[in-house]
């Protein structure tokens, strides 16, 4: 009897170290998928890591840290997620937003982490993985001087705007609205360009996607400068990771990756950090613009 | 002194601490406004003219135009010495001058830190610029709206001006610390120096109050004996000298120790005034004072002590009460009489005890034989509380009628149960008594407890009368014969049951007092007997004028009356005496059957002595006594 005892207790006492350790492992990072590592295409295996270009002006979601070199966001951190569960390296490469998906089909990126809305127009180009939806706020000077309630308030001003953006899109949509007082509608390279162009009186307002606009709206460092004209969101729609068309493998690894994420409630933690809560979707997507039509 | 030089020290240390902070902090607000300096430029001028400008790849024509545009005056001016646009790598993509060598090393911290976005600035020499100081900012370049870093500034800027106004500051800073800390050193040395001198006259205040008497100033006791041990250390030879007042406590008694006070003052300015410069005078304690008399001999200090004397005894008025205080000096030489303060302090005091108890007031101490009045204080001690636990206890002596045998009286002797040295006959505590204000409890005590034993024995059918023995200090007390008096009315005694024995010597003095107090108890009746008769200095003249009952002749003359013709005659004469003044007599000391038949003989009245009986208590007094009869 004793000498059955004595093995039993050291099983028990091993087990329990084995839970903690898997409890003190699950804290840190998600475990490498060696199943999603090994469906990355070979070319992108031997290389090593995925290259994502942003365009680094588009707080919470990608911004330049204080030191003006590391790029900081609830995106760069999903990156590093889905490199943790893909078991490669995940590098962050800035770079003008209107080029960008080019630069997907040309091969120089693998994709576009860059809070990029996944649209029909967009999806001939390339296939987007989805994460995360939003529609689109119109941002004006603190205290609204131009009393802009809507998009039509903005007709015969200055309206400053990101180059290549669903929302300078939306704008040209919109002009047809104005009777013979078009807004002037000023496109630059960066957000952040536009932006100066508001918090300088050279533009009455900008448009970005909802959290970025209520993060300006809200943030210590720039709510003095910036407000939301209202709540509501135009043309509510998905964000997501475009890859180049032929790239299916990369794109669908990338999409198991980011199930797992999801699945691990990583995502609902990182979205919570960076107060996104609200643009959560339930399952991630691929090419949601279309299929949503579809359906 | 050395507590200001200490606290330099301190000062000195903060000093440097304060200067080197200020050093510090003028140096790293330089630098602090070369960065200041540095971003508005970099902001204002450099970053503008490279927005969207990739500096891996070099600047375009029109960039590289812009930039020069915007810092061309600034560099003309003086405003910026040099500067160097560089990437990250350290590659120099536009300078002032258009090299593209020279700079920081890429390896250098600074330029390390400006990579990761922070800004440094470093001053360092240069002899070729004013001032010989140049100011180097290394900071990172933010060109565009999103806060992206292209690359690092390296900009030199001067330091002449900063410098100056720097040093400008630095010096209103010193004078400043060195003002404030000059008023705190002085501020320390004036705490330091009030301190040190109320300490130091404390510390003389205590020392003089340690060494002196509070009332008169004069040097106490244990100075007295630093003193008296250095005078004996000259080894020239003199003498201490002890002091002691008369009748200072009747002075205290009954005008009050105010009175006593002013007495002491009185005395101390005299003994001041009597003694040489190199004397000492001190006192002891009460009304005890003590001289040292260096370098003198014996007859020296009695000299001076007898004019001290005559100076002392003059008149002195305390509360309008004219007194007149006499003094008793006890003298002990050095080295003859002693080496040692004590020893001759006791020897002194010895001396003076004996000078109270005898005729002398200048007693110079003459050995052993003076020696028991230093029990005398134990002994006094002892005898208060003696009194109060009633260890005193009365015999009584009978005194025989020399016609038939019968006992006509008895005299009280007193006695004391001494609880270590057991019974004590009266000449081992009388005379400290005597010396003493116990004397008048003490007869006090005798004259009760006998009155009230003679209530007790005449209950029992004796009719003895009673003697007391009464000293001359009893009979110049302010109220003895009212105190008498009082205790006969209290037990009912016929005043002649009762005899007052007085010595000659009491009897010598010739104080208005006491012989007040003799007539007031003799006119009641009371009986007056002179003891030891003949062994005194009694002047026959007093003899005349005293109401006595009683003469007792001394032992002396009675032991060996029947071998010496002389005594015969005395005592023959004595008889003689005592018919022709109307008083019976008395023989002391009466030892054989012999010497009661002579004396009968003689014609002596009464006798007295262990023939008849040793003192007993009176229960124990066997009559009647067959023996005693011739």
């Amino acid at each position: 009897m004793k000498k059955l005892l004595i093995p039993m207790l050291a099983l028990a006492l091993l087990a329990g170290c084995g839970t903690k350790a898997d409890e003190a492992t699950g804290q840190g990072a998600v475990q490498v998928d060696q199943a999603l590592h090994d469906s990355l295409p070979q070319a992108v295996r031997d290389r090593g890591y995925i290259r994502f270009v942003t365009d680094a002006s588009y707080a919470p979601m990608e911004s330049f840290a204080a030191d003006g070199r590391t790029i900081v966001g609830f995106e760069p951190d999903l990156a590093d997620a889905i490199g943790q569960v893909l078991g490669i390296k995940i590098q962050i490469v800035t770079g003008p937003f209107q080029t960008a998906l080019d630069k997907v089909a040309d091969g120089t990126y693998e994709g576009v982490l860059s809070a990029m809305t996944d649209t029909a127009e967009r999806e001939k180009k390339a296939d987007f993985v989805n994460y995360f939806s939003a529609g689109s706020s119109i941002i004006v000077q603190r205290g609204n001087p131009h009393r802009i309630a809507d998009l039509t308030g903005l007709c015969g001003t200055v309206v400053a705007i990101e180059k290549g953006t669903i929302q300078a899109d939306l704008l040209h949509r919109s002009q047809s609205g104005c009777d013979g007082r078009p807004m002037k509608i000023n496109e630059y390279t960066t957000n952040a360009d536009a932006l100066l162009q508001l918090r300088t009186g050279r533009a009455v307002a900008v448009l970005n996607d909802f959290p970025t606009a209520t993060h300006l709206a809200t943030d210590s460092r720039t709510k003095d400068y910036y407000e939301l004209a209202s709540t509501t969101q135009y043309d509510p729609g998905l964000i997501g990771i475009p890859f180049a068309k032929g790239n299916s493998q990369l794109r669908d690894a990338v999409k198991g990756a980011l199930d797992r994420v999801v699945a691990e409630g990583i995502y609902a933690d990182l979205l919570q950090r960076w107060n996104l809560s609200s643009g959560a979707v339930k399952a991630v997507s691929i090419n949601g613009a279309t299929q949503d039509q579809k359906a | 002194m050395t507590y200001l030089g200490a606290s330099l020290l301190p000062i000195g240390a903060l000093a440097t601490v304060l200067l080197n902070g200020v050093q510090e902090d003028a140096a790293k607000q330089g630098r602090d406004q070369g960065v200041a300096q540095a971003a508005v430029i970099a902001e204002m001028a450099v970053a503008p003219a490279l927005d969207a400008a990739d500096l891996s790849r070099g600047l375009t024509e029109s960039e590289r135009d812009s930039l020069a545009r915007a810092t061309d005056l600034a560099l003309i001016h003086g405003s910026v010495l040099r500067m160097r646009l560089r990437t990250f790598t350290g590659q120099v993509v536009y300078s002032d001058d258009g090299s593209t060598s020279g700079g920081v090393p890429v390896s250098d911290p600074a330029f390390h830190s400006a990579t990761v976005g922070v800004a440094g600035a470093t001053t360092i020499e240069d002899a070729t610029e004013a001032g010989g100081k140049v100011i180097r900012v290394l900071q990172p370049v933010f060109a565009r709206a999103s806060g992206e870093a292209i690359g690092v500034l390296e900009l030199y800027l001067p330091y002449d001006k900063i410098d100056q106004r720097l040093h400008e500051q630095m010096a209103v800073t010193y004078w400043r610390l060195g003002g404030g800390l000059g008023v705190l050193y002085l501020a320390l040395g004036l705490i330091s120096w009030s301190t040190t001198r109320s300490l130091r006259r404390y510390a003389a205040r205590q020392e003089h109050e340690a060494l002196h008497d509070g009332l008169t100033g004069l040097p106490n006791r244990e100075a007295f004996r630093q003193r008296a041990t250095a005078a004996l250390r000259e080894e020239k030879g003199g003498a201490v000298v002890v002091v002691d007042l008369n009748r200072f406590k009747e002075v205290n008694d009954t005008l009050g120790h105010h009175a006593g006070d002013e007495l002491l003052k009185v005395i101390t300015a005299r003994l001041r005034g009597g003694v040489r410069q190199q004397d000492t005078v001190a006192r002891l304690g009460g009304d005890e004072f003590a001289l040292i008399v260096p370098a003198a001999g014996a007859d020296d200090v009695r000299a001076m002590l007898e004019s001290l004397r005559t100076v002392l005894s003059s008149e002195v008025v305390l509360d309008g009460v004219p007194l007149t205080i006499e003094a008793s000096f006890g003298i002990a030489l050095y080295p003859a009489h002693g080496t040692e303060v004590e020893e001759l302090l006791r020897h002194a005091d010895a001396a003076m005890y004996q000078g109270k108890r005898g005729t002398a007031d200048i007693v110079v101490w003459a050995g052993e034989r003076t020696r028991h009045p230093t029990q005398w204080l134990v002994v006094q001690a002892e005898l208060r509380h003696a009194l109060d636990r009633d260890e005193l206890v009365l015999f009584y002596q009978p005194k025989v009628s020399l016609d038939d045998g019968t006992i006509c009286g008895v005299e009280a002797l007193v006695r004391w149960q001494h609880p270590e040295r057991g019974l004590l006959p009266p000449s081992e505590f009388l005379p400290a008594a005597e010396q003493s204000g116990l004397i008048e409890p003490l007869t006090a005590w005798v004259l009760r407890r006998a009155l009230t034993d003679q209530v007790a024995w005449v209950a029992a059918g004796r009719d003895w009368t009673v003697s007391v023995n009464v000293s001359a200090r009893n009979l110049e007390a302010a109220d003895f014969a009212g105190m008498v008096e009082a205790m006969l009315a209290e037990f009912g005694t016929a005043p002649d049951r009762l005899v007052l024995e007085v010595t000659e010597t009491a009897m010598v003095d010739d104080r208005a007092t006491s012989m007040a107090a003799i007539d007031r108890l003799a006119g009641r009746g009371i009986g007056f007997s002179v003891d030891d008769f003949g062994t005194g200095y009694t002047s026959l003249e007093r003899l005349r004028g005293m109401p006595l009952v009683e003469l007792k002749i001394d032992r002396t003359f009675v032991a060996t009356v029947l071998e010496e013709k002389e005594n015969q005659a005395i005592v023959h004469a004595v008889i003689a005496l005592s018919r022709g003044l109307g008083c019976r007599v008395t023989a002391e000391g009466v030892e054989t059957a012999e010497i009661a038949d002579w004396l009968a003989a003689a014609g002596c009245d009464e006798a007295q002595g262990y023939h008849y009986s040793r003192p007993m208590p009176w229960t124990q007094i066997s009559v009647p006594m067959p023996e005693a009869v011739r």
